[in-house]
C-alpha cells in the first residue's frame, strides 16, 4: 500500500455551526493503481484528498503514506514529504507564468535542489509530447499544452502517488481524453500510482478503480466496499 | 527557486522601477551628500596645503573662544622679534587676513551679499606668499589692490579699475594691479579675496602693530617640529604654534566641523526618505504577497519549504534594493553638483574643485539602501510563508488572519506612546543637545510608525470626511471611489502614512517658522525702544565702531549704543557661552531689559553696570544657580580669567542680548573685542523719522557701506526672510520625501486596479465609461492622499506644539493659509499620482478583463 487511511474524520467549525465533511472513511491505495474518487459537490471528495495529501489534517483518524504516518507532523517533515513522495496535477494548471515550460517541469526538482534524472526527463518530455515547446513560456501555450506541462511536472520527481484534482476541469472534451490517456500511460508504463478527483463519470472511468463518496461516508469501492485489494478492479 | 522570484522581478518592470525608485531617492540624497560635502573638503584641504606649503612653522591666535565669525584677538608685534631671535629661524613675517572686509562691485554694492566671506589679506614676503598672480602684478603702495581672478572675473573688473574696499577703516578706493589665483584656481571657496600690502592691510584692518599670524621659515636641515617647540616656549599664553603641515590639516578640520553641520541635516532629510520610501516598500510587498498567495501556495505543494519561500521574498527585495541603492548612488553623484547649485539659489555658496566619491560613500549609500528595503519586506515575506500548500487548490484565496493583524491596533498604541513619551523626554529631560536631537527624532519616527499602525483604524472615519464631499460632487463614481478606498484599509493606511510623514514635517516646519518670525516679531516690539539699528550688511558680523561714531555727528541722532560680542568659558560650567557687552549708559533709553534683582530704588543695574559686574539672563540664572553676588570666572581669549560678581538679573524679551552681560570696556581690555554686533540708535524725540534715516543711510553708503541701518520693521523683515529662506530649502528637501510618497500612490494603484480587472471590466461592460472608470481612480488618488494630508496635518500641529513648548518665550502662531494650501496641495498630489493607474485602468478591454484570470 502506497497510502492507508483509517477512519478518517473531518470537522469544520464547532458546535452547532460545525460541518461534518468526512465521516469516518477508510481507504488505502495501492502501488501502480489509478483511482478515480468521485462524489456530488459536498460529498467531502476533495477533503478526502487535501487529508490524503497532507494538505489538511483531520480531526480523528490516522493516513501512511509509504509507511510513514503523516497526521501529526510538522510543517518541515511535510514539506519534505510533498518534496520526496507527493505530486500534484490541479484543474487550473497553476503554472508559473515567468518560467519556460521546461523550467516549470523541473522546479520540483531544483526546488529540492536536486539534479534531474536527464533520461527521465528527456522520456516524460517524449510522453507528454511536448518537445517543441520547451521554450515557451505557459501564456503561449494551448489549455491542453499548459496541463501536460503540469502532468511532467508532477512526475519528474517520481513520486510515490500523484494526486490529480480534477484536471480535466477546464478543458475541452477532446483535450481531456488526451490527459486521461496521458495519466493512463503513466500507470501503465510508469507504474505510478494516481489518486484523482473528479465530477466527470468520463474521466473516472479511465481509472483502474472507483470510489464514490456521500455525505461525508465511502457510498462505493469499485474494488469491494472499504476493503483494500491489490489486485485492479478493471473499469467501472 | 531564485529564479523563479528574480523572472517575477523582470516580469513587472513598472513596479520594479516604482518599487526601487523608493529607495533610491533616499540613497540619493545621502549619496550627494557626501560627494558634496566631500567635495568641498577636499578644495578646502588642496587650498589649505597650498597655502601653506611654504611654511615650516606659523603662530597664530587661540581660536578657542573666537568670535561666532572667526574673529579672534590678533598677536602683538613684539612677538613677532621674538620670533625672530628664535634659534633655527630663518624668516620670520607677520601677516593679516581679515573676515570682517567689505569689497564693492561694480554696483556699489558688497560683492558677496550672504555667506561667502570678503577678506582683507596682506601681501606676505616671497619667501611665504601661496598667491599667484595670474595678470598683473601684487600690491606695491597704499593704493593699490590685487583680487582674486574669480571675483574680478564676475564683477567685470579690468585691471586699473578703482575699488573699495571697506574694513575697520572706512571705505577706501584702491586702483586693481592683479588677479590672484591659488594652487592654479581663480577663486578661495567662492570668497572675495583682496590684497594689500602689509601696512595697509593692517591699517584698514584696525590691527596696527598686530598681525593674525606669524609665519616662520627655518634654516636648512631644522626639522619643523622641533622648530615648533622653540617657538611655543617664546609665543606665550592665548597663541597656537604649529607646523604648516599641521596649520593646514587644522584649518581642514575646522571647515569639516562647521560643515558637519550641514552634512549631518542633510542626511537626516535622506533619512527621512528612505523611511518613507520604506513604507512604499512594505506596502508594494504585502500587495504582491497577497496577490500571490496562490504561487507560494503551488510552491509550497510542489515541495518548497516555508524557508524557501521566505528566502525567495527576501531575494526579491535584496535584488530591488541593489537596484535602489545603486541607482541612488548614481543619482547622488550627478545631484551633488545641483545641491550645490540648491545651496547657492539660498545665498550659500560653496567651493568645487573635482568631484570626490570616497568608498566610504559606495558602502554606506548601498548598505543602507540594501538594508531598509530588506527590513521593510521581512514582514511581507514572514506573510508570504504562512500561505497554506492547500491555498492552490482553491479559487479566490485570502491571506489568512493572523494573531499579528489582532495584536496590531493595541501595538500601534503602545508604540505611538513610546514615541510621545520619547520626544518628551528627548524636549523636557535629557540635557546635551546631541541626545536630545537624537531621542527627539527617534521619538517622530516612532510616534509616526505608531500612527501608521494605528491609521487602518482611521482610515474609515477620514474617508468618509474627505469622500462625502467628493460624493456629492461625482454621485456614483465618487461613491464607488470612496468604498475602493477603504476596501482594505490597511493599504490605504500605509499608502496614506507615507504621504503624512512627508506633510507633518512640512506642517511642522511651517509652524515652527510662523513661531519663530511672530517670536521675532514681538520680541522687537517688546524689547526695542531706539527706532534705527545698524548691522553687518551680510545680516550678521561685526563691524567698525566707527559707524556708529559717524552716525552719532547726525542731526537728530541722539543715542548710539553699541552690543559687542564674545565667546567664554564660565568657569564650573561646560560648554561655551555668549558673553555680550553694551555702554551702560545709555543702553535702556534704546533697549529695555527688565531688571528682576536687585530691586533696589535709586540705582539702576544697569546704568551702573561696575567694570567688575556681570548682568545674568534669569533663565541662565535659574539653570545654574546663580544669585545676586555670586563670584563668576569668564575665560578670556589670552587664557587669562576674569573675575566678576553677578550684579544683577534681568529679563530680555527682545532675546537680543544673550545670556551673559558685561560693559563694552571690559569687553575690550579682557576679551580684545572692539567691534559692534549691533548698534542701537535713539532718534531725537523717539519716533521714527525717514529723514534722518535717509541721512544715515547716505552717511553709511559713502564710508562705511559694510554697514546697513534699519528700522525695526526692516529688522523683523530681515530675520522673517532668514527663517522663510531655511524654510523654503527645508521644503525643497522634504519635497523628496513627498515625491517618494506619491509613487507609493501609484504603486498601490496599479496594484489594485491588476487585483480589480475583473471588477473594472464588469462596470465597462454595464455602460461605465472610460472618463468615469479614470474618475474613479482619480478620485481613490485624492481620498487616499487626503487622508495623508489631513494625518499629517494633524500630527505636523501636534509635533509643533509639543517642541515648541520646550523652547523658552517662544510665541506659537498657526500659518493657517499655509495648513490649507498643504491639504489642498495633498489633494492635487492625489491627482498626479493618479494620471498613469488611471490611464491603465481606462484601458483595460472590457472582454480581456472580464476574462481574466
Amino acid at each position: 500500500m502506497i497510502v492507508t487511511a483509517t477512519d478518517i474524520k473531518r470537522r469544520y467549525g464547532a458546535g452547532e455551526a460545525a460541518v461534518e465533511a468526512l465521516r469516518g472513511v477508510s481507504v488505502a491505495f495501492p502501488k501502480g493503481e489509478f483511482t478515480a474518487i468521485m462524489g456530488p459537490s459536498g460529498s467531502g471528495k476533495s477533503t478526502l484528498m487535501h487529508i490524503l495529501a497532507g494538505l489538511d489534517r483531520p480531526t480523528e483518524g490516522s493516513v501512511l503514506v509509504d509507511g510513514t504516518e503523516i497526521v501529526g507532523l510538522d510543517d518541515n517533515a511535510l514539506t519534505q514529504l510533498r518534496r520526496d513522495k507527493l505530486g500534484f496535477i490541479f484543474q487550473s494548471f497553476n503554472l508559473l507564468p515567468v518560467l519556460t515550460a521546461e523550467e516549470n517541469i523541473l522546479l520540483p526538482l531544483s526546488i529540492a535542489g536536486r539534479d534531474p534524472d536527464r533520461e527521465w526527463i528527456r522520456r516524460l518530455i517524449e510522453t507528454v509530447g511536448l518537445g517543441d515547446r520547451l521554450t515557451h513560456r505557459p501564456a503561449e501555450l494551448s489549455g491542453g499544452q499548459q496541463q501536460r506541462v503540469a502532468v511532467a511536472r508532477a512526475l519528474a520527481s517520481r513520486p510515490s502517488v500523484v494526486f490529480a484534482d480534477e484536471p480535466t476541469g477546464n478543458l475541452d472534451t477532446k483535450t481531456s481524453a488526451d490527459i486521461l490517456t496521458l495519466l493512463r500511460r503513466s500507470v501503465d508504463e510508469f507504474g505510478q500510482t494516481i489518486v484523482m478527483v473528479t465530477h466527470d463519470p468520463e474521466s473516472a472511468s479511465v481509472a483502474d478503480r472507483l470510489l464514490v463518496l456521500r455525505d461525508g461516508l465511502l457510498a462505493e469501492d469499485s474494488a469491494g466496499v472499504a476493503a483494500p485489494v491489490v489486485a485492479p478492479a478493471g473499469q467501472a | 527557486m531564485r529564479r523563479v522570484a528574480l523572472r517575477g522581478l523582470l516580469a513587472r518592470k513598472t513596479r520594479l522601477a516604482l518599487t526601487a525608485l523608493a529607495v533610491a531617492l533616499g540613497v540619493m540624497l545621502i549619496a550627494g551628500t557626501y560627494v558634496f560635502t566631500d567635495t568641498i573638503n577636499s578644495s578646502f584641504d588642496r587650498i589649505f596645503s597650498v597655502s601653506l606649503q611654504k611654511i615650516d612653522v606659523v603662530i597664530t591666535p587661540d581660536t578657542d573662544l573666537s568670535g561666532d565669525d572667526g574673529t579672534t584677538v590678533p598677536l602683538d608685534a613684539s612677538l613677532l622679534r621674538k620670533a625672530r631671535a628664535v634659534d633655527g629661524v630663518r624668516t620670520a613675517e607677520g601677516s593679516v587676513s581679515d573676515q570682517n572686509g567689505t569689497v564693492l562691485g561694480k554696483d556699489g554694492k558688497p560683492v558677496s551679499q550672504q555667506g561667502a566671506p570678503m577678506i582683507i589679506a596682506s601681501l606676505n614676503g616671497p619667501a611665504f606668499e601661496s598667491l599667484n598672480v595670474a595678470d598683473g602684478r601684487f600690491p606695491k603702495t597704499a593704493d593699490e589692490v590685487a583680487l582674486d581672478k574669480g571675483t574680478a572675473d564676475k564683477e567685470g573688473f579690468k585691471l586699473g579699475a578703482r575699488i573699495s574696499v571697506q574694513g575697520v577703516a572706512p571705505r577706501k578706493r584702491y586702483r586693481l594691479v592683479g588677479l590672484t589665483t591659488i594652487g592654479g584656481v581663480p577663486s578661495l571657496g567662492g570668497a572675495a579675496f583682496a590684497t594689500l600690502t602689509l601696512a595697509e592691510a593692517q591699517r584698514m584692518t584696525g590691527k596696527q602693530g598686530r598681525f593674525d599670524a606669524i609665519d616662520i621659515d627655518g634654516d636648512p636641515g631644522v626639522d619643523p617640529r622641533q622648530l615648533t617647540a622653540r617657538v611655543r616656549q617664546i609665543s606665550g599664553r592665548g597663541t597656537v604654534v604649529r607646523t604648516g603641515r599641521q596649520e593646514a590639516q587644522s584649518q581642514s578640520d575646522d571647515i569639516r566641523s562647521n560643515l558637519s553641520f550641514l552634512s549631518t541635516a542633510l542626511l537626516a532629510f535622506g533619512g527621512i526618505s528612505l523611511f518613507v520610501g520604506a513604507f512604499i516598500i512594505f506596502n508594494t510587498f504585502s500587495i504582491t504577497v497577497a496577490q500571490r498567495a496562490r504561487e507560494f501556495a503551488l510552491l509550497r505543494t510542489l515541495g518548497a519549504s516555508r524557508r524557501q519561500v521566505l528566502r525567495s521574498v527576501l531575494l526579491e527585495g535584496l535584488a530591488i534594493g541593489v537596484l535602489g541603492a545603486a541607482a541612488g548612488l548614481g543619482l547622488g553623484i550627478a545631484v551633488a553638483s545641483g545641491l550645490r547649485a540648491l545651496f547657492k539659489s539660498f545665498g550659500i555658496d560653496l567651493p568645487s574643485s573635482g568631484t570626490v566619491i570616497l568608498t566610504r560613500t559606495i558602502t554606506v549609500s548601498l548598505i543602507v539602501g540594501i538594508l531598509v528595503t530588506l527590513i521593510a519586506c521581512v514582514v511581507p515575506a514572514l506573510r508570504a510563508t504562512r500561505v497554506p500548500p492547500v491555498a492552490a487548490l482553491r479559487e479566490g484565496v485570502a491571506l489568512p488572519e493572523t494573531r499579528h493583524s489582532r495584536l496590531a491596533f493595541p501595538l500601534a498604541l503602545v508604540l505611538t506612546a513610546i514615541g510621545v513619551a520619547l520626544l518628551v523626554l528627548g524636549l523636557f529631560v535629557a540635557s546635551g543637545a546631541t541626545s536630545a536631537l537624537s531621542l527627539t527624532g527617534a521619538g517622530a519616527a516612532v510616534t509616526f510608525l505608531g500612527v501608521a499602525l494605528l491609521s487602518p483604524r482611521l482610515v474609515p472615519p477620514i474617508a468618509s470626511l474627505v469622500g462625502a464631499p467628493l460624493q456629492r460632487l461625482f454621485g456614483l463614481t465618487g461613491r464607488l471611489a470612496r468604498e475602493n478606498s477603504v476596501r482594505q484599509p490597511g493599504r490605504t493606511a500605509t499608502t496614506a502614512a507615507a504621504l503624512m510623514v512627508g506633510v507633518a514635517l512640512v506642517c511642522f516646519a511651517a509652524i515652527f517658522a510662523a513661531g519663530a518670525n511672530k517670536t521675532i516679531a514681538d520680541a522687537v516690539d517688546s524689547g526695542l525702544r531706539g527706532q534705527v539699528i545698524l548691522q553687518n550688511q551680510a545680516g550678521f558680523g561685526a563691524f567698525t565702531p566707527a559707524a556708529g561714531a559717524a552716525v552719532k555727528q547726525i542731526p537728530g541722532v541722539e543715542v548710539v549704543s553699541p552690543v559687542r560680542g564674545a565667546t567664554t568659558r564660565v568657569q564650573g560650567i561646560s560648554g561655551k557661552e555668549a558673553l555680550a557687552g553694551i555702554d551702560p549708559a545709555g543702553f535702556q533709553r534704546v533697549y529695555r531689559l527688565t531688571v528682576v534683582k536687585p530691586r533696589t530704588p535709586g540705582r539702576n543695574a544697569i546704568r551702573d553696570l561696575p567694570d567688575n559686574g556681570l548682568l545674568v539672563e534669569t533663565g541662565y540664572a535659574d539653570d545654574h544657580k546663580l544669585k545676586l553676588g555670586d563670584p563668576v570666572a569668564l575665560k578670556t581669549p589670552r587664557n587669562g580669567l576674569l573675575r566678576v560678581k553677578v550684579s544683577g538679573i534681568f529679563k530680555d524679551k527682545g532675546q537680543l542680548v544673550g545670556s551673559l552681560v558685561v560693559s563694552n570696556r571690559v569687553l575690550q581690555q579682557q576679551f580684545g573685542v572692539d567691534r559692534d554686533q549691533l548698534t542701537f540708535i535713539g532718534l531725537t524725540g523717539g519716533r521714527e523719522n525717514p529723514a534722518v534715516k535717509r541721512a544715515i543711510d547716505a552717511r553709511l553708503a559713502r564710508d562705511f557701506p559694510q554697514v546697513e541701518a534699519r528700522t525695526a520693521a526692516q529688522f523683523t523683515q530681515d530675520q522673517r526672510d532668514q527663517i522663510n529662506q531655511l524654510l523654503g530649502l527645508i521644503y525643497a528637501l522634504l519635497a523628496l520625501t513627498v515625491i517618494v510618497a506619491l509613487f507609493g500612490i501609484v504603486n498601490t494603484l496599479v496594484l489594485s486596479i491588476t487585483e480589480r480587472t475583473r471588477e473594472l471590466g464588469m462596470l465597462r461592460a454595464v455602460g461605465t465609461s472610460r472618463r468615469q472608470v479614470k474618475a474613479m481612480i482619480r478620485l481613490e488618488a485624492v481620498i487616499t492622499a487626503m487622508i495623508g494630508g489631513v494625518l499629517g496635518i494633524v500630527l505636523g500641529v501636534g509635533l509643533s506644539l509639543l517642541v515648541t513648548r520646550a523652547i523658552d518665550d517662544f510665541s506659537i502662531a498657526f500659518p493657517v493659509g499655509t495648513l490649507v494650501v498643504v491639504l489642498i496641495a495633498s489633494g492635487v498630489a492625489g491627482v498626479l499620482a493618479a494620471i498613469l493607474p488611471a490611464r491603465r485602468a481606462a484601458r483595460l478591454d472590457v472582454l480581456e478583463a472580464l476574462a481574466y484570470e
